[in-house]
C-alpha cells in the first residue's frame, strides 16, 4: 500500500479521529493548531487557529458540522467544521485532557488536569447552541485526591454514563446523573494512554503504558481479551468490521525520551495488527520513525490511519493482502 | 491524486526556442477522462527555465450527498490559499509500505531464546556457590540446609590453614583493584589487564556464520538488486553493499547476513559461478571480521 503523508503540524501529533462517514480526519497536536483533512487523497480543508497550547484532545460531532478540541492553554474550543472559525471558546482552571462528544452531539464531557491546586475534575456541559454555550456544567465530579488523574473520556450507550481512563491504569464508570462511580475496571498497571469504542459501542479497547491494550465489555466493565506486546502502547483501535475481519490495530513503541537511552534494536514503531479473539499479532505495518500516539480505523474499515511523536499523519488503504490474509487455527 | 510528479530540466533545443520565443510558454493540460497531465513552465531559483509535468489520475467515487457538499467546501486557515487538490508541501504520497504478515513466530522466538541462552552462558562463571560450586548463588543453593552445618563445623579448622599460605606468599600476584593491599596497581598490571578487549563487533552480537560474501559485482549493483538475487534463498537480515564514497558506486562486493545457515549454504551453491551483469559472480562464505 501507498499511504498518504500529512505533514501539517510542527509538534508530535496528539490525537487523530475520522468524522463517521469517514470522508474527513482531524489530527491534533502539540503544536496550536489541529488539522482537517480529506482522507481520500489527503488534501488539506484547513487549520483551526485560536489555541496557544498543545492540543491535547479532539472529537467531532456525528453530523460533521461541529469539532471540540482540549487544550493545555486551560481552555475548550468549539468549531465550525465547514467555516473553520472558532464559535465558542471555553476557559478553565485547567488544561484539558479529555473531550467527547455525546451520542446525540448536545453534550460534551471533558476531563481537566490536576494542576496548581485545582483536582483533576470531569464535567458535562450543554452545547445545544453551540455559539452560546452555558460555562458551568451540568455534571461536575472531582476524580482528584479519591482517584488518580483522568485523561481520556468516552460516553457509554445511549448517553447513560460516561467512561473515564486514569493515570494509575483504571477506568471508571460513571452515572451521569448522580455523580456517582457505578464500576471500575482495575486490571492495567500504568496509565491509560488511550480509549477507543468499538464501532457499535458495545466493546471498548484501552492502550496503556503498560505495553498492553485490553479489550472491554462496555456494559459490566469485565476485561474481554489482552494483547501483549513489549512495548508502551499509545493507542488502540477496533475495526468496524468485527464479523469479517475481527482484527484490533495497536499503535505505539518505546517512549520517544527512552529512545536514546536504551541500547534495544532500533524501531519497534510499526502499527502492529491483532486477531481480536485470539488476542494473537499476525502482521505489521513500518512507516513512522518515532512512536505512534494516535491510530484509528477509518470507518469502512478499509484502512487506517496514524499519527505519530514525528509529527506525520499517514493514511493507509489495505491492499489485498490484507483481506486474503488466512489466520490459522 | 499525483501519481508521480517529475521535474525535467529543458534541453539546450529547448532554450533555444524559449529565447526566441521571450516568455514562458503557458501551461498545458491535457485531460482524457481517466487521466489529466498538466505541463508548467517556471523559473527557478538560478534563473533557469524548469518544465514541471504533472500526472494526476482521475476517480470517480459516488459518496453519500454530504460527503459530496463537504468535498465542495472553500479552505481555511493556513490552507485558505491553497488551490482545489492536494498542496505537495502538507500532503504527500509515502513510499511503498508493505503489510509484514508473521507467519514465521517460532522462529522469532527461537531467536529470543538463543539471545536469552547466550546471556545466561556469559553470566556462567561469574557465580559460584561456596558450598557446592556450582553456577548459582550460595543463598539459592538445593544442598544449603545439608551442606551448610558441614561447611561451618569445617570452616574453623580451614580459616587456620588459610592464614598461613596467604602469609607466606605476600608478594603473590594481586587480586582485582588490589584493594585488600590498598595499594594502587596499574590497570596493565591487574587481573585480566592483558587480555585483549572485546571489538565493538563482536560485542554488537551480530551472528556471522549465515554471512556470504559476494565478489566480482558490477558498478552499477544496489542493494535492491542483490536483494532481489538472494531473496528467494531465505530470509535476510542485513545486505552490506561496499560503496564508494564519493561516487555513491558500488566497489565490487558485498556482505549477506541470511537468517539461516542453511540458506546461506544454498544461496552459496547455486549463486557461486553465476552470470549476473556480464560479471561471473563469485559467492563464498565471509570470514568472521577481526580474523583477516
Amino acid at each position: 500500500m501507498k499511504p498518504i503523508m500529512l505533514q501539517g503540524h510542527e509538534r508530535s501529533i496528539t490525537q487523530i479521529k475520522f468524522n463517521r462517514e469517514g470522508d474527513l480526519l482531524f489530527s491534533a497536536s502539540k503544536d496550536p493548531k489541529p488539522n482537517c483533512w480529506y482522507s481520500i487523497n489527503g488534501e488539506r480543508l484547513g487549520t483551526y487557529d485560536g489555541h496557544s497550547g498543545a492540543v491535547w484532545s479532539i472529537d467531532v460531532k456525528w453530523d460533521s458540522t461541529l469539532f471540540v478540541t482540549g487544550s493545555a492553554d486551560q481552555s475548550m474550543r468549539i468549531w465550525d467544521i465547514e467555516t473553520g472559525t472558532s464559535l465558542s471558546n471555553l476557559e478553565m482552571k485547567t488544561s484539558v485532557r479529555g473531550v467527547n462528544f455525546s451520542y446525540s452531539g448536545t453534550m460534551i464531557a471533558y476531563t481537566t488536569d490536576k494542576m496548581m491546586g485545582h483536582n483533576s475534575e470531569l464535567n458535562i456541559i450543554d452545547v445545544r447552541d453551540p455559539k452560546d454555550v452555558d460555562p458551568t456544567p451540568i455534571m461536575k465530579t472531582q476524580v482528584t485526591p479519591n482517584n488518580a488523574k483522568a485523561l481520556s473520556v468516552l460516553w457509554g450507550p445511549l448517553d447513560e454514563y460516561v467512561i473515564t481512563g486514569h493515570e494509575d491504569g483504571c477506568i471508571i464508570k460513571w452515572d451521569m446523573r448522580t455523580g456517582k462511580k457505578i464500576e471500575i475496571g482495575q486490571e492495567h498497571t500504568k496509565q491509560i494512554k488511550d480509549m477507543q469504542l468499538s464501532h457499535d459501542g458495545l466493546m471498548l479497547i484501552t492502550a496503556s503504558k503498560d505495553t498492553t491494550a485490553r479489550l472491554w465489555d462496555v456494559g459490566t466493565l469485565e476485561c474481554l481479551k489482552m494483547y501483549k506486546t513489549d512495548r508502551p502502547v499509545n493507542s488502540a483501535a477496533i475495526t468496524p468490521l468485527l464479523d469479517t475481519y475481527p482484527h484490533v490495530v495497536l499503535g505505539g513503541g518505546q517512549e520517544a525520551m527512552d529512545v536514546t537511552t536504551t541500547s534495544s534494536r532500533i524501531g519497534k514503531f510499526d502499527a502492529r495488527f491483532f486477531h481480536l479473539v485470539f488476542e494473537e499479532e499476525f502482521a505489521r505495518v513500518k512507516g513512522h520513525f518515532g512512536p505512534i500516539n494516535s491510530i484509528a480505523f477509518h470507518p469502512n474499515g478499509k484502512g487506517y490511519a496514524s499519527g505519530g511523536e514525528d509529527g506525520y499523519v499517514r493514511v493507509h488503504v489495505f491492499d489485498d493482502a490484507y483481506y486474503q490474509f488466512k489466520f490459522d487455527f | 491524486m499525483p501519481a508521480a510528479e517529475d521535474t525535467v530540466k529543458s534541453s539546450w533545443a529547448d532554450e533555444v526556442e524559449e529565447v526566441e520565443g521571450g516568455n514562458l510558454p503557458p501551461p498545458v493540460e491535457k485531460n482524457d477522462g481517466t487521466s489529466k497531465t498538466i505541463t508548467e513552465y517556471s523559473m527557478n531559483d538560478e534563473g533557469k527555465k524548469v518544465k514541471i509535468i504533472s500526472y494526476y489520475r482521475i476517480e470517480k467515487h459516488r459518496v453519500a450527498r454530504t460527503i459530496a457538499e463537504r468535498k465542495t467546501w472553500r479552505k481555511y486557515g493556513l490552507s485558505k490559499n491553497d488551490k482545489p487538490g492536494p498542496n505537495p508541501a502538507t500532503t504527500i504520497t509515502a513510499e511503498d509500505v508493505f503489510m509484514h504478515f508473521l507467519s514465521n513466530k517460532d522462529e522469532e522466538q527461537n531467536e529470543q531464546e538463543e539471545i536469552k541462552k547466550k546471556l545466561l552462558d556469559q553470566q556462567k562463571g561469574q557465580v559460584k556457590c561456596r558450598l557446592c560450586k556450582e553456577d548459582h548463588w550460595t543463598k539459592q543453593c538445593p544442598y544449603k540446609d545439608k551442606l551448610e552445618p558441614l561447611r561451618s563445623s569445617l570452616l574453623g579448622e580451614e580459616a587456620a590453614e588459610e592464614e598461613t599460605p596467604a602469609q607466606a606468599t605476600p608478594a603473590e600476584k594481586p587480586k582485582i583493584g588490589g584493594v585488600t593491599q590498598g595499594k594502587y596497581i596499574p590497570p596493565s598490571m591487574r587481573d585480566g589487564g592483558s587480555k585483549k578487549g572485546e571489538s565493538m563487533m563482536s560485542s554488537r552480537g551480530r551472528d556471522e556464520t549465515a554471512t556470504v560474501r559476494v565478489t566480482n559485482l558490477s558498478e552499477n549493483t544496489r542493494e535492491q538488486d542483490l536483494q532481489d538475487l538472494f531473496r528467494p534463498f531465505g530470509d535476510i537480515s542485513r545486505i552490506f553493499l561496499a560503496k564508494d564514497k564519493n561516487t555513491g558506486q558500488s566497489k565490487g562486493f558485498a556482505f549477506i547476513n541470511f537468517k539461516r545457515r542453511e540458506d546461506a549454504a544454498k544461496a552459496i551453491q547455486v549463486l557461486n559461478g553465476y552470470g549476473y551483469d556480464h560479471l561471473i559472480l563469485s559467492v563464498e562464505w565471509a570470514k568472521p571480521s577481526g580474523t583477516q
